[in-house]
């Protein structure tokens, strides 16, 4: 039998799929939907945060900062409470990162403020001044994406039920409304605790800088 | 079908993938080598304005090394040593030769693309498998390709039985495959919103917990159909071919693959320890991670024991230097893995330079020098020409085996020197250091890291001029090499 | 099904599959072994595979499949 599948490449193929197959049957496939269950209370993304979670992820973050606190009370008194599966249930993709060159940020909106971090964003060393973290001034006149922000709710709404409510629906007007009703407001907002009047005045202008987009996604983050 | 006595092995395709290998490589290493300065000196993070900062060129140094030359070097191999063990020649069928020709087209575009997009930041951000989503389509098209190349191979083969390395490299494509498909089941924004925002942005099939079990899934058995079981493929061929030995034994070759087929898919979990995924995955993965010392060592062991009685080739030939230092890394890196994936340690080691440190212990000292070996051995039978210079070959085995000695030590301090401090408590209970002073204090650490890194891209610079030569100005052969490959 | 049930399923799953696995595992190195000791199968004269790869090397078993057209 054995020595019938070395020589038959077909069955041989069949052979090392079903083996090299096997563990993710049993480990992965079952129970998603268990695991992807939100905690209580957790509100998707809103847009802007969504178009701050897109920055996130085009200046790659996860190359040096997790968000994923484990429960050891070492990271539980130095970032705050650890982390738990339902938190992160709308996380496409998850951003847990595999690296510390940096702190952990899962719980950054706790403790930082949208100053702090249009501060350190500009310059790290002017808060930290033995900060290895590079400048990112090009968030500062970059624009975030907001249409694809809002492509990305709208399909999350309708492909994994993500509890959205009415405003988020697809189509250009519905887009162009939610931007000027909800968005621009909502950026505004965090344009103004930053403390920079370049960017209200951007932002008053209609144009969301990337950094305002970032801010609020870390300001979400707790 | 023409007659043996004209019928030659085709070897255009694989000089292709050979130069693709060297110049990935050097392109590779050298993005490596600058964010490991960055890391010891940031201002190096301002050379490229908004495309030059370390989060943004990682990706592209890990997406280079491990796409552009590792599997460059892998496909050369294939294609050279794959004719071989099942003597059949690539030119008997036109229709297989086109679509090697096809492949390596679409390597370079996929390639090309997936440059420019990592520089702009289009990315799906999830760690080895960035690309979005229509780069992800030419990627399974070229795939789809490959598979059938080497199908097609297999089904024209005068030698029945196949030999232990195609065992490897089919069972390359299929984990790949398996685990590529899996991982980047996304859905296109654009199409579900009513034509919204850019068109290649996607979203992830899977969230949170779900999205980090399958990305494992994916990121660490991506460590093993790529840098693990082709690398395999290529040693069972390569270190008997260089030295004339058979394999020590065969029957153990056969069960290591069985081995390492059924327990790697398993170990994806040690990624995960103490995350939030089930704490039953989290185990499996620790304890699967340490039996798979067993068959690893199996394959590294059987290496090293094909040199039997055959030691004084080692002092003769710096190629069977390479592959038995690559055995040797292998079986390091190997036992390491399984030490950091117990919970007690993984507790100290995840998140810390000890990762890198580990990974890089496993990828210059194992594949990389693989890789070198088996380019080196085929160049002179592809080009039909003397190996230019083996003591420039001498030379570069020695610097890049300081170098990742350099390399691993300085990571591995560094790592558990991180470790420690993030969790060192005074005498109330309150937390000894702030977070910088445990990123202040690794300066040193990073510095040597980069020197060491500086070190090994020396010795690929030494490497290329070597093939270079070797393919421009080497003393011509009349007749194949059997076994050692000549150098002058 | 409930999300019990599918956890007692996986648990045989797995329980029966890695049994399966091992017995086979364990016949196959006995096979290994045996077929050899009886001089049934060489396996090892297939380590020669990669040291003979000629195209005009000798053949060791050769595939049927071709027979016709490969008669030089």
């Amino acid at each position: 039998m054995f020595h019938w599948l070395e020589k038959n490449p077909f069955f041989f193929a069949v052979g090392v799929f079903v083996v090299i197959a096997y563990a993710g049957i049993i480990e992965i496939l079952p129970n998603f939907a268990e695991r992807a269950r939100p905690v209580k209370g957790l509100k998707p993304y809103t847009v802007l945060e969504l178009a701050g979670k897109e920055v996130y992820k085009k200046d790659n973050c996860i190359a040096c900062h997790s968000q994923l606190i484990r429960p050891f009370k070492s990271e539980t008194d130095r970032y705050g409470q650890y982390s738990l599966s339902g938190e992160y249930a709308y996380d496409r993709p998850f951003l847990w990162g595999s690296k510390r060159t940096g702190p952990d940020l899962h719980r950054v909106g706790n403790y930082r403020t949208p100053d702090w971090h249009a501060n350190h964003m500009w310059d790290p060393k002017s808060v930290v001044p033995e900060s290895i973290m590079p400048a990112y001034k090009h968030q500062f006149t970059n624009l975030a994406d907001l249409e694809t922000a809002y492509a990305e709710a709208v399909t999350v709404k309708k492909v994994f039920n993500t509890p959205y409510g009415k405003e988020i629906a697809p189509g250009k007007a519905a887009f162009e409304k939610y931007k000027k009703d909800i968005l621009l407001p909502e950026a505004l907002k965090i344009a103004k605790a930053m403390k920079r009047d370049d960017l209200v005045k951007m932002v008053e202008q209609g144009k969301v800088p990337e950094i305002v987009a970032l801010v609020a996604y870390l300001e979400r983050l707790k | 079908m023409q007659s043996n006595a004209t019928l030659e092995y085709d070897y255009s395709i694989v000089k292709l993938f050979i130069w693709t290998a060297v110049i990935f490589g050097f392109v590779g290493m050298l993005i490596g080598v600058l964010i490991a300065a960055q890391l010891a000196f940031p201002d190096l993070n301002y050379l490229l304005g908004e495309y030059g900062t370390f989060s943004r060129l990682r990706p592209l140094h890990t997406n280079v090394v491990v796409y552009g030359f590792t599997l460059s070097g892998i496909w050369a191999s294939f294609y050279y040593s794959g004719q071989r063990v099942l003597k059949v020649s690539i030119n008997e069928s036109g229709f297989l030769k086109a679509l090697t020709k096809l492949h390596f087209l679409l390597y370079l575009v996929i390639a090309a693309l997936m440059v420019l997009s990592l520089l702009m930041g289009i990315t799906a951000n999830k760690e080895y498998a960035q690309m979005e989503w229509p780069l992800d389509v030419i990627v399974v098209l070229t795939w789809v390709i490959f598979g059938i190349i080497m199908f097609g191979l297999i089904g024209l083969r005068r030698e029945k039985t196949l030999y232990i390395s195609m065992w490897y490299y089919i069972a390359f494509f299929l984990g790949v495959a398996m685990l590529y498909l899996f991982n980047n089941m996304e859905v296109p924004t654009k199409f579900f919103s009513g034509g919204l925002g850019a068109w290649y942005h996607s979203v992830s099939m899977y969230a949170g917990t779900n999205d980090a079990l399958v990305q494992w899934w994916w990121g660490h058995n991506a460590v093993a159909f790529v840098f693990t079981v082709p690398i395999i493929a290529m040693i069972y061929y390569f270190l008997p071919k260089e030295s004339g030995q058979a394999v020590y034994s065969y029957k153990l070759s056969l069960l290591s693959f069985w081995g390492l087929m059924f327990v790697y898919l398993w170990a994806g979990g040690h990624h995960l320890v103490w995350s939030t995924v089930p704490d039953w995955m989290q185990t499996m993965g620790s304890v699967f991670s340490v039996v798979l010392i067993l068959p690893s060592w199996g394959s590294a062991i059987n290496m090293l024991l094909t040199m039997k009685g055959e030691w004084n080739q080692l002092t003769e030939n710096p190629l069977i230097k390479f592959m038995v230092l690559a055995s040797t890394f292998y079986m390091l890196s190997t036992l390491e893995g399984p030490i950091q994936s117990v919970k007690s340690v993984n507790a100290i080691a995840h998140f810390t330079d000890w990762i890198p440190g580990h990974v890089h212990d496993g990828v210059l000292g194992w594949v990389a020098f693989m890789v070198f070996a088996a380019l080196m051995h085929m160049a002179p039978r592809v080009f039909k020409r003397e190996i230019y210079s083996k003591s420039l070959l001498e030379a570069q085995f020695w610097i890049q085996t300081i170098a990742v000695v350099l390399y691993f030590t300085s990571m591995w301090i560094a790592g558990i020197t991180q470790g420690m401090m993030w969790r060192a408590v005074d005498e109330y209970g309150n937390l000894v250091y702030s977070f910088i002073d445990t990123v202040s204090v690794l300066h040193p650490y990073y510095a040597i890291r980069a020197f060491g890194g500086l070190l090994y891209l020396i010795g690929v610079l030494m490497f290329a001029w070597n093939i270079f030569k070797t393919a421009t100005a080497g003393r011509r052969l009349e007749q194949e090499p059997r076994y050692r490959s000549p150098m002058a | 099904m409930t999300s019990v049930e599918i956890e007692q399923l996986r648990i045989y799953l797995y329980l029966i599959g890695t049994g399966l696995a091992v017995v086979i595992f364990y016949y196959y190195i006995i096979h290994l072994y045996r077929s050899e000791k009886k001089g049934k199968k060489d396996y090892e004269k297939y380590g020669k595979l990669a040291l003979d790869d000629e195209l005009d090397s000798q053949i060791l078993e050769k595939n049927p499949k071709l027979e016709n057209d490969k008669k030089e």
